[in-house]
């Protein structure tokens, strides 16, 4: 996949994450579930994929000297 | 806990800054971009460790403990989507430190100033940082002050806790510049890190046989903080109002941003986000747990914000595990306030002295920048002294203002159409909105002052751009150059 590409990938990937982790929540069936396992598990899962994801994007990055 | 125990704390921890600040000088060399930026070769893990110290004020473990006191679970979607934007620095991180080396920026407002071919662009961002983030900082010595008092009960007074801090905070930014200040919130992280959880083990083991028994108690005696709205303070509106303004601040907050300058490579600012990261990740935890066990173990709290103070004072916390956590607040707190004012400084005398008098030679420019290190301690010192209203709602509405620069910096890298007098309008009609809103309270069609400072920012930006001129041949020469660097060390 070309960089560009990547970018658009990347971006349209993170914009939908960012947006379920605002509305998710606030919607059935998770504002029923008063449980760890409910919304406090999904924003830590969230935060961990996000983690992953940057992880995957900047072990990518090259220095100069790597080339 | 007695006056003195906490005043001999405050000394030791002083002393062993103040060795690791000396230390930083010795290796510190005589020019401007030495002195505020390290001279642009932080290691990663020291690099993250002062983006964590930096980024992390006193607000974690009192007041975001206190909205999970008061809101439940929603403190923690708050503070991981505000964790979740370091994606911007994926994007813009490299950007930045491409940038900043080429045209040799010393702050983000210099590098809109260039990038939008005006002086006024780079003087009326560096002042409106300055109007935010005094009165942030401002709050973070009253927070000090107060904790100290609280914890003393009284016996240290108000002052005299926000004196020390302010002393502690000045002396290792004047001692060792950046250096200094990254080397010593590289202990403060540390100090932070390791205290506050470890504070938590305690009290959950203590408090409750373990995180089991933590989590059990929630799911039977507070049902409602485990969902938002859960008890009604997240409501769509506030969750969104305080989130999305926060969510920017990697972008926003210069004395954040202004370390995309610093890793010495890619790799290591590759470090230096991995680990902020993962200390975020870790730090939203403790503090969210934090206040849950608050919650539980004190259900009749007048003050949420005084959850940690009065949760410190109670039996199950060993008087020496509440000692460290009151260093750890306190280190929180003091690494935030000397990034900031080393940051302001910067500003002052790189883009607004060094653009009223281009003639001034790096020594004395460098001097500037280092008489305003106590001056604006001074400065904040006195705001915290005087306790007004204002001072909160400025504090309040830090991230609501300074959102407003972010379409001026998402612009700098992706439209070449952006104007200078888009950067200004964006900037000063914003900035407005958003102090304006936050100290009437006034919040129409019940949405929160960031998301108006936002959109207003936006619409002006774009609208006004489109209707001037924009400079070309700087913005071809800016992007041109990204676009071959960014694809030679494959950078999204």
């Amino acid at each position: 996949m070309s960089l560009n590409r990547q970018r658009i990938f990347w971006a349209l990937l993170f914009f939908v994450m960012i947006l379920a982790a605002f509305i998710v929540p606030f919607l059935p069936p998770l504002t029923d579930l008063p449980r760890v396992y409910g919304s406090f598990l999904f924003w830590n899962i969230f935060a961990l994929v996000v983690i992953v994801c940057l992880g995957i994007i900047t072990a990518r990055w090259r220095d100069d000297h790597e080339r | 806990m007695s006056a003195n125990t906490i005043y001999l704390a405050l000394f030791l921890y002083f002393i062993v800054g103040s060795i690791i600040a000396r230390q930083a000088r010795s290796k510190l060399g005589s020019g401007v971009n030495d002195f505020f930026l390290a001279g642009r070769s932080l290691g990663g893990i020291v690099a993250a460790l002062t983006y964590s110290a930096t980024t992390y004020s006193a607000f974690m473990l009192v007041g975001l403990a206190g909205f999970t006191y008061i809101g439940g679970v929603g403190a923690l979607g708050f503070e991981l989507i505000y964790l979740s934007g370091l994606i911007l620095v994926a994007f813009f991180g490299p950007r930045f430190w491409l940038v900043g080396k080429r045209y040799n920026y010393l702050t983000p407002t210099e590098m809109l100033g260039d990038r939008y071919e005006s002086k006024a662009v780079a003087v009326v961002s560096a002042v409106a940082a300055v109007i935010f983030l005094i009165p942030y900082s401002a709050v973070q010595l009253i927070g000090i002050g107060a904790l100290l008092e609280g914890i003393s009960g009284g016996a240290i007074p108000y002052l005299v806790g926000v004196i020390i801090a302010s002393f502690i905070a000045v002396y290792w930014t004047w001692t060792g510049g950046l250096k200094a200040v990254a080397w010593t919130d590289s202990l403060q992280a540390l100090v932070m890190l390791t205290m506050a959880t470890l504070s938590v083990i305690f009290i959950a083991y203590r408090g409750f046989g373990g995180f089991g028994g933590l989590f059990t108690q929630l799911e039977t005696q507070y049902q409602t903080w485990l969902t938002v709205p859960g008890p009604g303070f997240f409501n769509i509106n506030a969750f969104v109002g305080l989130t999305l303004p926060w969510f920017f601040f990697s972008l926003s907050n210069p004395q954040v941003s202004q370390r995309l300058f610093m890793p010495r490579s890619l790799g290591q600012m590759r470090i230096m986000v991995m680990g902020f990261l993962v200390f975020g990740f870790i730090y939203t935890l403790v503090s969210v747990l934090w206040g849950f066990s608050a919650r539980l173990l004190l259900p009749d709290l007048e003050a949420a914000d005084s959850a940690t103070p009065v949760l410190l004072s109670l039996d199950i916390v060993p008087a020496a595990v509440a000692l460290l956590v009151m260093l750890g607040i306190s280190a929180a707190a003091i690494s935030t306030v000397n990034s900031i004012i080393l940051s302001l400084s910067s500003m002052v005398c790189r883009d607004v002295f060094k653009n009223v008098s281009p003639a001034i030679d790096e020594q004395r420019e460098l001097l500037i920048g280092r008489i305003f290190v106590p001056l604006f301690t001074l400065f904040i010192l006195a705001f915290a002294t005087l306790r007004l209203d204002l001072i909160a709602a400025l504090s309040v509405a830090s991230s609501a203002g300074l959102l407003v620069m972010v379409p001026a910096l998402i612009g700098a890298f992706f439209w070449k159409r952006g104007t200078a007098a888009g950067v200004l309008s964006s900037v000063v009609v914003g900035g407005l909105v958003a102090t304006v809103l936050q100290y009437s309270g006034w919040r129409p069609l019940d949405l929160w002052p960031g998301v108006w400072s936002g959109m207003v920012a936006v619409v002006l930006f774009i609208a006004v751009s489109m209707l001037t001129a924009a400079p070309e041949k700087k913005a071809e020469d800016f992007l041109s150059y990204l676009r071959s660097e960014l694809d030679r060390r494959k950078v999204i």
